[in-house]
């Protein structure tokens, strides 16, 4: 019993990872405070939960769900490249919103509020990941997997470039960078590590609807990136395994479950509050927001 | 004939709980230069006191409406100096206050659920009544009480602003911060007035939406999601512009559903925030957003 409670919340743990260092590449290596985050985890879990259902093989429909909810990401950084700090905060605050209300309202696709249930467990070459322990095998691969390739970009030459444009972006310019495409690639690669997440997320869950998209889920991501620090992989990552794993403890202690939802938002709210007062670099992290 | 009157009716009375939103919202933005987003909880707090005090206590509903409007100044004065001022002192940047008014939106809200519960609410102080017909359209003597309220109010925060000497000083601070300092203005006494009155606006706001609609925990972040982009249509930073922009709201999203399915309402509103901060980011009124950088 506790064995599998213990599973479940490394699968969690597993995917926000992804969530959370695809945010800080956005946000805390080039400095683009990204509040839409959440939406391309929509585009990627409905992508991936849609094709799924409609017969397509696991591995193309999460293949398509990062590709698709990167392309989205690719249409977002073209309008938003001139916006810096809480105007850019603010439109890509907007397009989730803009996200959210198709997932809610174009029925004939999403079935709206009612959601999407019975989204398969993935299955690759005949073998089927049903029980959770192979499921969190999957997600620890492909947790790895984003880790390395994101761990690859930020220490290239490419992610000194991105970390210039967040010091200074004209600095950046003036020496001849090509800070629009730096920064719309920036976007697009963080966008297909969160589509993927939600690809994971859809099979995990077998259930999807708008209401798992929406900015308020945003908060325990944001929290996360902050606490661990800008521009700090290694601090992201322990402080999404402390982050997922404290509000849990809540469960234990025997609360009804009508009394932890909004207990753990009011623990994650606060505690940004404080980090942003006492400790706004967070514990690693490198620069200020 | 008599559906465009309903029609533009509809958005009257929807505007003007926007503009109700929008200009204390607006208010504090332009003085303090940070986004409040969390003016919707001071709302949905208010309701809900109103609702606590009226509905469970029994107490006076006028008494009750009085004491629900202090409750709403109090909380925003409250969140000015417990959290703001605090990342002010630290010079934090307008994003970390951003962050940290969205914190305090998820936390207050997330405080009413866990008191009142998640199951809708309602007053019930105004019975049912029967609506009156102007040119074929239909609207509650309560709407009308809204729509008149909405106007007194935004006349006299328009003469409190031109007339007072706190009203002056709040323009002073909203445009050159330094100098009004220099003048010997205390900025971070103005910050505290504007949160008391525009979180009284909001507690108005509060007792009249609770009036009308129901109460539920998460009513703030719709309200303050229409304000916020009412006040982005007109310019944000200007109180008249966001009052502008909250009536062209209302009757966007009125006058939309008759093409659009009524589900797509909210969407509108997501719609015009998203392209107005894409392509026209100083609103209609085209109003510079001074005091940063």
């Amino acid at each position: 019993m506790i064995e599998a409670y213990f599973i479940h919340l490394l699968i969690l743990i597993g995917i926000y990872i992804i969530l959370a260092i695809s945010l800080q590449l956005a946000m805390g290596f080039t400095g683009l405070i990204n509040l839409g985050h959440i939406a391309f985890l929509g585009i990627g879990a409905y992508t991936s939960a849609l094709l799924a259902l409609a017969g397509w093989p696991f591995w193309i429909a999460f293949l398509l769900a990062g590709l698709i909810a990167a392309f989205f990401g690719f249409l977002l950084s073209i309008p938003t490249h001139k916006l810096k700090g809480d105007y850019l905060a603010l439109a890509t605050m907007g397009f989730s919103f803009v996200v959210y209300a198709i997932l809610l309202n174009w029925t004939e696709l999403t079935r709206g509020p009612l959601g999407i249930p019975g989204i398969p467990k993935p299955s690759l070459l005949g073998f089927s990941f049903s029980s959770n322990l192979s499921f969190l095998i999957l997600t620890a691969v492909i947790t790895l997997i984003s880790y390395l390739i994101i761990k690859r970009l930020v220490t290239s030459p490419f992610g000194k470039v991105l970390e210039s444009i967040r010091d200074d972006e004209l600095a950046s310019k003036t020496i001849g960078k090509n800070t629009f495409k730096s920064k719309a690639i920036a976007l697009v690669v963080s966008a297909f590590f969160v589509g993927i997440a939600g690809s994971l997320y859809a099979h995990y869950i077998t259930f999807i609807d708008p209401s798992s998209f929406t900015i308020i889920q945003l908060i325990p991501v944001l929290l996360i990136v902050i606490v661990g620090g800008l521009a700090s992989l290694e601090g992201t990552i322990i402080a999404t395994v402390v982050l997922v794993s404290i509000p849990e403890m809540l469960r234990f202690v025997g609360f009804p479950s009508s009394v932890i939802g909004p207990a753990r938002q009011i623990l994650y709210a606060l505690i940004l509050l404080l980090i942003l007062i006492f400790k706004p670099k967070g514990f690693y992290g490198k620069v200020k927001l | 004939m008599s559906i465009i009157t309903q029609l533009l009716i509809n958005g009257l009375i929807a505007g003007a709980i926007y503009a109700l939103v929008a200009s204390g919202f607006s208010l504090i933005y332009s003085v303090n230069k940070f986004v409040h987003f969390a003016h919707g909880a001071t709302i949905a707090f208010s309701a809900y006191a109103l609702y606590f005090l009226f509905s469970i206590t029994g107490l006076n509903f006028w008494l009750s409406a009085i004491l629900a409007v202090t409750f709403g100044a109090l909380i925003g004065l409250g969140m000015n100096l417990i959290v703001y001022k605090e990342l002010r002192k630290r010079k934090a940047s307008s994003v970390i206050l951003l962050i940290a008014s969205f914190a305090l939106l998820i936390l207050l809200e997330s405080l009413v659920l866990l008191y009142f519960g998640a199951d809708v609410k309602t007053i019930g102080y105004i019975n049912v009544a029967k609506g009156i017909e102007i040119f074929g359209a239909i609207i509650t003597p309560l709407q009308i009480m809204i729509i008149l309220v909405s106007l007194v109010l935004l006349v006299l925060l328009f003469l409190f602003m031109k007339k007072t000497k706190i009203g002056k000083a709040m323009r002073a601070v909203s445009d050159n911060k330094n100098v009004a300092e220099i003048l010997g203005i205390n900025s971070e006494k103005i910050y505290n007035w504007t949160f008391i009155i525009g979180s009284a606006i909001a507690g108005i706001a509060g007792v009249l939406i609770a009036l009308e609609q129901n109460l539920e925990p998460t009513m703030g972040t719709g309200l303050i999601i229409k304000g916020f982009t009412a006040a982005i249509i007109g310019g944000i930073g200007s109180v008249p512009g966001a009052i502008l922009g909250a009536f062209l709201l209302g009757f966007a999203e009125n006058f939309g559903i008759w093409y659009l399915p009524s589900g797509y309402k909210d969407a509108i509103a997501f719609v015009l925030l998203f392209l107005f901060l894409l392509f026209r980011p100083n609103g209609i009124l085209g109003i510079k957003k001074g005091g940063d950088k």
